[in-house]
């Protein structure tokens, strides 16, 4: 055994420079699956550790009304009989706020209505003094930073909730609960509960969430919440207990840790195919040296041992290494991506099971990737020394295939463990397989493609056609690693034109850009005039009314839901849908099935209702079928008798699941929203928020330009976190390429040093190596961006639903950008194959 | 003991089968000097081979020591090289990640000897390289890489000796030099050496001759010189 450990760390020193690049390789893999699992669980630890503050008490009751007596009393009587210890109460509305002066400035917030007791669990920290209910009293609210900044405040400043005016008494450094940097309408507001109805903000219609938390001892929660479950089975308030919140919190942040490390594994599989390449090479060129060991005594095994503890032992070191750089990563985090930990909470390092895993997975995909190359060590017959043997007739090598067998079902392992799931490692393994099997099979396709140039008049270009059709040259490798990354890059990039483009379509010169929502009745006719006066050359907005409902039953051929309960259990039917009632149908919509009803009212009580497509789809709701709604506790029996197809993406005339026939809602209180065409101009946008909002200080006014915004941002980010994901598989194909052009040096010397002593320049041997590792990078782009290209294509034609465009300038930037990286790199790896002087070279051959 | 019985080797060559030795009976006693004459092509190199186990007769059996080698597995002849045989050839075949010191440690280290590092500087200094232990093959001489190949095949202290061409790659004072350095050893350990030469000077001095031409021998195996 000391003879194994000795030879391979001998081995070790004299080629670990030749095979440092695999496993920078796999250290970067590691890295990627070391950092991401390390915040994760962190924060997954710390976040769980918080489950009462995140929900705000032990157990939050939240419905979209009022609490009706029946909930309140429910309540009392749990609390008289001490099984809860302390409620708070709570509203949560998305609504605007103005600077108590005549300035222009309008900022959609979130604002949060509080009572004493807030918050039971966590402390609200203010960026000065500490926060007491005292400080919200009498007209005081407490701020973001983000909303002085936008409004151009400062604490002692008032600002004008609804009709009211409130002073600004403090700043707001962390709110309990509200941390993880969800999607938010606006930065948030707090304001004293008992203040909110002089606001007028409640107003019917308002859309409010209405917060109960409870604080309930610890041997009661269990049983209070399945309690009052059971009492609001068939009411709309949703019953949640911390330990739910927190199982389903580490439970996703569990599926994220799994998909975002798979990044990790599919650059260290990259990784792995180097190495097995590179072990490939590496045994064909200690065939002598295998020979002389064997002459020297040892067996096949030891000789695989000695090779296979040589991958291990550098194995190892890019695991190790992977981790310090994932130590550097996190350590680097703030300054990339800001304080994450004040922004959750929570202190995040390298953790324990993850460097495991890392080192684990790094070494497993050293070995796995080796074993199947260092095989070839048992065909190495001692007698080559006497002389060059004959090549026995290649056998059927059934040890092989079995061991190539085993490795990819440990592969598919590997990857199921990572994934955390059997079927995300296999579709991911047939994934990797088909992509890597579509890129060689493109690359072999073009490598024949440009044999042509064999002939060519060019000595250079014949060389260079010649070699990267040589085999044994690593072409393969290199082309699926840069491939790949390429692919990945093109293809979001792609995909991000696409979406951009499609956006900008949708906010087109003719397309509505501000939607005015929780109009009320009264308020419809004077601020129709009012957006009429202030906007004048674009036309009276259309107002369109709005209910909301809830689906409580279905009586249908397919579908039998007799109970509100019942339709909790399909899901999103038991959602809150804003609804709507008109005699005609829409531009943007089209009845695919049954008959849109005359333009007459209903009489009596035989409404009718009108689907939407995916309702038919998903919920199996036909026409004919009967449908029963909750709206504003009225119950409302309709039949449906048309399904539409809704264009979604044509927003001008509003798009509803459910449009009833007009009659029905007659007499019954609703809201107006509108859509209008605003000036382009930011000032004048300003200015008309401002005056409706200082008019009708309930409606919230949402800009489509800054949402527009705000989508792009999201865009941009996801551009470019998918971009570092092929940065990442770009960076291990370059260093694959690195790898591969050192590995096969040896031999480019040796031609070199032939074709200098027949009179060839070092500026000829430049232009050749310059010419191959062009064409090279230029096949393995071609290849990238076709696969990019289809990608988009795929991805938006099925998944976003968008008309898809070819982007030719990210298609050739992306193609010549790989060939020149390829080419440099390759040149600049090879500068020795330019420096070796030819006697030297042929002498020591 | 060395005992050949009916061996031949026979392989192909593009269409043809060729045989590169016709069937041979042979045998060398412990502790002979016996060299093996011809020229190239004749069959020699193969034959040695053979004698080491780094090939597979086509016909006929080998025994050393009683043992029929044609009848071990790779593993098992590997094993027998390395207690009983210690090869040095033509071209020295050392290997070249390895300094001097550690090729000579090699064939120790695979058969397990704890006093593999003291024994290993003991034959450098035997074969006059105290001094370059810490040498790459790459910065040696022929001859001093000769010389190592020679002290790595002493190590496991083996029986037997095989050596191809062992001067055949080195100008004449060198190949004398090396020449002088293994008939010490067969003289003072005993071993038995086995040595392919094209040199009739040097097979003269051998206890028995074996002459092939195109793999048959041409003179009695039996004719002593002495």
């Amino acid at each position: 055994m000391s003879f194994v450990i000795r030879m391979a760390l001998r081995e070790v020193r004299a080629s670990w420079q030749r095979l440092l690049f695999f496993f920078v390789c796999i250290a970067v893999g590691v890295a990627s699956i070391v950092a991401i699992r390390s915040v994760i669980q962190s924060v997954r630890a710390g976040l769980t550790a918080q489950a009462q503050e995140m929900t705000g008490g032990d157990i939050a009751l939240r419905s979209n009304n009022a609490f009706t007596p029946r909930t309140l009393d429910m309540i009392e009587r749990e609390r008289s009989a001490g099984r809860i210890a302390t409620v708070s109460n709570g509203v949560e509305i998305a609504t605007m706020v103005r600077p108590d002066v005549t300035r222009p400035l309008t900022k959609m917030v979130e604002l949060r209505a509080v009572d004493e007791s807030y918050p039971l669990y966590g402390t609200l920290t203010l960026r000065e003094g500490t926060y007491s209910y005292a400080t919200l009293r009498g007209r005081g609210a407490i701020v973001r930073p983000e909303l002085l900044a936008q409004l151009g405040l400062r604490v002692g400043d008032r600002i004008f909730i609804g009709s009211q005016s409130f002073e600004i008494r403090g700043v707001i450094a962390s709110e309990p609960g509200r941390n993880l940097g969800a999607f938010t309408l606006g930065p948030r507001v707090i304001v004293d509960r008992a203040d909110l109805a002089d606001t007028g903000l409640l107003s019917f219609g308002t859309r409010a969430l209405h917060l109960m938390l409870l604080r309930v001892p610890q041997q009661a929660t269990l049983s209070v919440s399945q309690t009052l479950t059971d009492a609001f089975r068939n009411d709309f308030v949703r019953v949640v207990g911390y330990w739910q919140n927190a199982d389903r919190t580490a439970e996703s942040l569990t599926r994220a840790e799994n998909y975002l490390s798979l990044v990790g594994l599919v650059v260290l599989i990259l990784g792995g195919i180097g190495v097995s390449s590179v072990t490939r090479v590496f045994v064909q060129q200690k065939i002598r040296s295998i020979a002389i060991l064997k002459c020297l005594g040892s067996s096949s095994g030891q000789v695989i041992a000695v090779y296979l503890t040589q991958v291990l032992l550098l194995g190892v070191a890019g695991s190790i290494l992977g981790v310090a750089l994932a130590a550097g990563i996190i350590a680097a985090l703030p300054l990339i991506v800001g304080d994450i930990a004040s922004m959750l909470h929570v202190e995040y390092g390298l953790t324990g099971p993850a460097v495991v895993q890392g080192l684990a997975i790094g070494l497993l995909v050293s070995m796995l990737f080796s074993i199947v190359p260092l095989l070839e060590v048992r065909r190495v017959k001692p007698s080559l020394l006497l002389r060059q043997d004959i090549p026995p007739l290649p056998q059927f090598d059934w040890l092989k295939w079995f061991v190539t067998a085993a490795v990819a079902t440990a592969l598919v392992a590997v990857a199921s463990w990572q994934a955390g799931s059997v079927r995300v490692g296999l579709l991911l393994s047939a994934g990797f397989v088909g992509v890597a099997f579509v890129l060689q099979l493109a690359g072999i396709a073009l490598v024949r493609a440009v044999q042509p140039l064999r002939y060519s008049r060019s000595f250079a270009l014949r060389q260079a056609v010649l070699h990267v059709a040589r085999p044994g040259n690593q072409t393969r490798v290199i082309l699926l690693a840069v491939g790949l990354g390429c692919f990945f890059i093109l293809g979001v990039r792609t995909l991000q034109a696409n979406l951009l483009r499609d956006f900008e379509v949708q906010v087109g010169d003719d397309a509505p850009d501000m939607f005015l929502i929780d109009i009320q009745p009264d308020q419809r006719d004077r601020l129709a005039r009012l957006v009429d006066d202030q906007n004048g050359a674009e036309g009276t907005p259309s107002l369109i009314p709005v209910l909301r409902a809830r689906v409580t039953g279905v009586k249908g051929r397919e579908v039998n839901l007799e109970s509100f309960e019942q339709v909790r259990g399909r899901g999103s039917l038991s959602r809150e849908y804003t609804i709507t009632y008109r005699p005609n149908l829409q531009a943007n919509e089209r009845v695919l099935d049954g008959k849109w009803w005359p333009a007459s009212p209903t009489t009596g009580d035989a409404a009718e209702v009108s689907i939407e497509e995916s309702l038919r789809q998903r919920f199996e709701i036909q026409i004919g079928d009967e449908m029963t709604f909750d709206v504003l506790g009225r119950a409302i029996r309709a039949r449906v008798t048309s399904v539409r197809e809704v264009n979604w993406r044509d927003f001008r005339s509003g798009g509803f699941m459910f449009v009833f026939r007009p009659g029905i809602f007659d007499g019954a209180p609703h809201t107006y929203i509108a859509s209008l065409k605003a000036p382009r101009d930011a000032d004048v946008r300003a200015r008309l928020q401002g005056a409706i909002v200082a008019q009708f200080p309930n409606v919230s006014v949402i800009d489509l330009r800054e949402v527009l915004d705000t989508i792009q941002g999201i865009v941009n980010n996801v551009t470019l976190g998918v971009s570092v994901v092929g940065g990442l598989v770009l960076l291990s194909g370059v260093l694959i390429l690195v790898g591969a052009v050192s590995m096969t040096k040896f031999r480019r010397v040796y031609e070199a040093a032939i074709l200098k002593t027949l009179g060839a320049s070092s500026r000829l041997i430049a232009t050749m190596l310059l010419l191959e590792y062009g064409v090279l990078g230029a096949i393995a782009g071609t290849v990238g961006s076709l696969g990019a290209i289809a990608l988009s294509w795929a991805v938006a034609r099925y998944a976003l639903d968008l008309t898809w465009e070819p982007a030719p300038s990210i298609t050739v930037t992306g193609v010549v950008a790989t060939a020149i990286l390829v080419a440099a790199i390759g040149v600049l790896a090879s500068l020795d194959v330019l420096r070796h002087k030819p006697l030297a070279t042929l002498r020591a051959e | 003991m060395i005992e050949l019985r009916g061996v031949s080797k026979t392989v192909q060559s593009g269409d043809h089968p060729l045989t590169i030795l016709h069937p041979l009976d042979f045998s060398i006693s412990s502790g002979q000097f016996v060299a093996i004459v011809g020229p190239s092509g004749s069959g020699k190199s193969t034959l040695l081979g053979l004698l080491a186990g780094l090939d597979a007769p086509t016909t006929g059996q080998i025994l050393i020591d009683g043992t029929d080698i044609t009848r071990l597995t790779e593993d098992a002849l590997a094993k027998l090289r390395g207690e009983k045989i210690g090869f040095v050839f033509q071209f020295f075949h050392l290997v070249p990640s390895l300094t001097a010191f550690e090729n000579i440690l090699v064939p120790m280290e695979i058969a397990g000897r704890r006093d593999a590092v003291s024994r290993a500087r003991q034959l450098l200094d035997e074969v006059g390289l105290s001094a370059r232990g810490h040498h790459y093959p790459s910065q040696l001489s022929g001859g001093e890489q000769q010389r190592v190949a020679i002290a790595r095949a002493l190590a496991n202290n083996p029986p037997i000796i095989l050596a191809d061409e062992p001067t055949g790659n080195l100008d004449s004072v060198t190949g004398r030099h090396v020449l002088d350095l293994l008939l010490e050893v067969h003289r003072t350990r005993r071993t038995t050496l086995v040595l392919v030469t094209h040199d009739h000077e040097l097979a003269a001095l051998a206890d028995v001759r074996l002459v092939l031409r195109d793999g048959r021998p041409v003179e009695t195996p039996a004719e002593a010189v002495r």
